[in-house]
């Protein structure tokens, strides 16, 4: 009993981590992105991060269905990971082609002069007075990196709840307690980021993410510990809905 | 028959996803909801007195998550309830959800109606200092289509996640539905078209209608934010014409974006479980199932990354370094 209630607080611990880095890895230029003013996505990092768990937790809650009893831990988390690396994929690819063909701007960094992946000049393609526009390829990279980082941490939170090996709660409860995790440490981390970041090239990356993945520790370990108090007392057991 | 007939249901809910999400991003433009509401926002503080319809209930993620959860959670009391008295009488269940779909969307809609006109209220009172006035033909003239437009999204993500719940009794192959209840999907599935058509169809809007009268082909420099093109080809422009002109680009691309999201997912779920051994009664080997499925995912993603490099490519040699000041 004890080494399964271990097993689930540091499944948990892992999943928020997880989703913590997922949301530093996501190219988001919040608001000023919508008037291409800033590179990376026109929203912010907790909308579109939770719009790529969920995907991921719909299709990891289909595959964890696959089997009558106790699913495949990694085949699930992964399953989720990779619904939420395409959801990311497709959002950040038609974004570019409204930049492109709606706006008619180049996708170019802000933050560094020289793409680190495909090393081309940034500088020249920018519109002076703006901080970037558009998805590049480090942020696009980036983005995928994050989704799939996101993804697995969800699933894998939703799985381990809802194995009847670990937590057993119902397939709805245990949906929205791995939502619930995973939102705690995305709404952290978009406060640690403090508006827009561009992928894991950004300089603000480097200098923040060792706070945001501490707070995300502390934040899923408070988590952690409810899920483990509501297992042992058998509160969430067969669930609430 | 029946895995032919799951593959028919994937494709219509990838279609309904399509018209969701290109509804959900036009009815944001004509609310001037999300990012570009921060230039509608501070048009009149730059002096800029302006028709453009003013709301920003919250983030489209959660405000779409709200409405599509109220109507699924509608939707569902109203199959409970009828389910029964259909099963009494011996008729089909799919009567239950003809009535119970548009119901629970049509009471959806109408509380973001209720979120819409207290929000532009609220907000162009607080612009009173700027001179902003209210005008009561705007907010009259854009409750409707703002209520209509989100009824589409949000019937549209009902019936997925009606199907999705009912999938296995639809196509006739065990263990096909989503285990999740029908509000939860539509809170998933809420979250991620508010999200997608936050990302993408806002921009269309925000870089391109609202600077209209700006140069084409650069982003939008710091000292124009505020300065949003107020006049039309014909008088003064409101927030339905930037629908007229986002339902040709931006709209249906990010309904293009959902579409697509859900069509994959599914598809690769899908192809995952033939190769697992899906036959009417389930899953012969559901490790097969889950691995197919997500090396499929895997090289989907990959072909999207080579295809947005040969994107950026393309644009950096066709359109070449920034010209200008």
């Amino acid at each position: 009993m004890i080494e399964t209630l271990l097993l689930v607080l540091v499944c948990i611990i892992i999943g928020g981590i997880l989703s913590s880095l997922a949301v530093h890895l996501m190219p988001v230029g919040g608001a000023p992105a919508a008037m291409a003013t800033a590179t990376g996505i026109a929203t912010g990092c907790v909308m579109l991060m939770t719009g790529a768990a969920v995907t991921g937790l719909f299709t990891a809650s289909t595959v964890a269905s696959f089997w009558a009893t106790n699913p495949s831990v990694i085949l699930v988390a992964l399953s989720g990971a990779v619904g939420a690396m395409l959801m990311m994929g497709f959002t950040m690819f038609v974004a570019n082609l409204i930049y492109i063909f709606g706006a008619g701007v180049v996708p170019c960094s802000g933050r560094v002069a020289v793409d680190p992946i495909t090393r081309e000049s940034q500088t020249e393609y920018k519109t002076p007075r703006t901080d970037g526009h558009g998805v590049p390829t480090v942020s696009y990279v980036s983005g995928i990196l994050g989704g799939f980082s996101g993804g697995f941490g969800g699933a894998l939170i939703y799985v381990v709840l809802v194995s009847d090996s670990y937590a057993h709660f119902s397939v709805a409860t245990a949906g929205i307690v791995a939502m619930g995790i995973f939102i705690a440490n995305a709404i952290i981390a978009a406060y640690n980021i403090g508006g827009t970041i561009e992928g894991f090239h950004d300089p603000k990356f480097k200098a923040r993410i060792r706070t945001g993945l501490t707070c995300a520790l502390i934040v899923s370990v408070l988590c952690g510990v409810i899920v483990v108090i509501a297992m042992l007392t058998g509160t969430l057991v067969g669930g609430v809905m | 028959m029946p895995v032919i007939s799951l593959f028919a249901w994937m494709l219509v809910i990838a279609f309904l996803a399509f018209i969701a999400c290109m509804f959900e991003d036009l009815e944001s433009d004509i609310g001037s909801q999300s990012n570009p509401n921060s230039q509608i926002q501070l048009a009149p503080e730059m002096g800029y007195i302006h028709r453009y319809f003013n709301k920003a209930i919250s983030g489209e993620g959660l405000s779409y998550a709200l409405s599509c959860t109220i109507a699924g959670a509608i939707a569902m009391l109203m199959l409970l309830k009828l389910e029964p008295m259909l099963v009494a009488k011996g008729m089909s269940l799919g009567y239950a959800a003809v009535l119970a779909i548009p119901v629970g969307a049509a009471v959806g809609s109408l509380v973001h109606m209720v979120r819409a006109s207290t929000c532009y209220v609220g907000r162009e009172a607080a612009h009173k200092r700027f001179e902003q006035p209210i005008y009561l033909d705007v907010f009259y003239g854009h409750l409707l289509p703002i209520a209509t437009h989100n009824f589409m999204a949000v019937i549209c993500i009902t019936a997925i996640a009606y199907i999705q719940s009912n999938l296995g009794l639809l196509s006739g192959v065990a263990g096909a539905s989503n285990p999740f209840p029908l509000p939860l999907l539509c809170l998933i599935w809420g979250l991620t078209v508010g999200a997608i058509g936050s990302s993408t169809g806002d921009i269309h809007y925000g870089t391109e209608r609202a600077f209209q009268d700006k140069p084409f082909g650069e982003g939008r420099r710091v000292v124009y934010h505020g300065q949003i093109c107020r006049y039309g080809d014909c008088g003064i422009r409101t927030s339905k014409d930037v629908a007229a002109f986002c339902a040709k680009y931006g709209g249906p691309a990010t309904g293009l974006t959902f579409g697509l999201i859900v069509l994959f997912e599914n598809w690769r779920t899908v192809i995952g479980m033939l190769l697992g051994g899906l036959s009417v009664e389930g899953l012969a080997n559901p490790a097969v199932a889950a691995a197919g499925g997500i090396g499929i995912g895997i090289v989907i993603a990959a072909v999207l990354t080579i295809l947005n490099r040969m994107l950026e490519k393309w644009t950096r040699n066709k359109y070449g370094p920034f010209v200008g000041e």
